[in-house]
């Protein structure tokens, strides 16, 4: 499963443009690596995926001169890397958030991502959020 | 995309709520409408059938659990039903199966309901 190419690059604005974005790559690697849509490893990361990009999408694009967020999606090795470039504030406070209890409506997003995850890199890069997700597959 | 809902009542009275599509932070708002539809129209014994629903996330289960705590408050109950494996993991992670009881399909759900 190691040797296949996969390489993803899209840049969005809209909420509802861009989460189609994110699962449409997901579904191409799907299919590029001969996976089916029960795969489990898939399905995590398509998950917590889903969870950056929402936060993304959501904060980074109620700043007025918002760019476009900056997505790419790619297979090295075993794992599956995402990475995301917004130009919303930091992020820093929420990152730092336990999962809320079971009768909360919201804040459980980036906890999910997180368990979900190898890894969740998230750097500020002057006035941007550079995120990476990895996934062992 | 948009989450489309249909709401039907069973046999015993039951309503049950399919969603269609991904219930996610833009689908969440039309399961929450719908469900306060029935709320405010008296029912209080509902089915979520999630067999159409392809994909959730946090937002998504957010509004399910205002639909359980509107329901609660009335002494309703609500049950879901036939969730794909990627719902169970999400319920499962975030500890939410101890909350939702959930049914391999509707009519397990609608069984003594």
């Amino acid at each position: 499963m190691g040797t296949e190419h996969f390489d993803f690059k899209a840049t969005f604005n809209d909420l509802d443009d861009g989460l189609e974005v994110l699962h449409r790559s997901v579904d191409r690697l799907r299919r590029a690596t001969g996976r089916d849509a029960d795969d489990r490893s898939l399905l995590l990361f398509e998950t917590a995926l889903g969870e950056i990009g929402t936060n993304v999408l959501t904060h980074g694009s109620r700043v007025r001169s918002a760019r476009p967020v900056e997505y790419s999606l790619r297979l090295a090795g075993d794992q599956v890397v995402a990475s995301l470039t917004d130009s919303g504030p930091p992020v820093d406070e929420q990152l730092a958030r336990e999962m809320p209890g079971r009768d909360t409506e919201d804040g459980r997003g980036l906890a999910i991502a997180r368990s979900l995850l190898d890894e969740l890199g998230y750097e500020r890069d002057g006035d941007l959020n550079r995120w990476r997700l990895v996934k062992r597959l | 995309m948009t989450l489309d809902v249909d709401t039907r009542k069973a046999d015993n009275g039951v309503s049950v709520v399919a969603p269609t599509g991904r219930l996610d932070v833009t689908g969440a708002p039309a399961l929450k409408d719908a469900i306060g539809e029935l709320i405010r129209g008296g029912q209080e014994r509902v089915v979520i059938d999630m067999e159409g629903v392809s994909f959730v996330d946090s937002m998504g289960l957010g509004s399910v659990i205002a639909a359980l705590k509107q329901i609660r408050n009335r002494q309703g109950e609500l049950r879901l039903a036939a969730p794909n494996q990627q719902v169970r993991v999400v319920l499962e992670l975030t500890t939410l199966d101890r909350v939702f009881p959930y049914y391999a399909t509707v009519e397990e759900a609608l069984t003594g309901l």
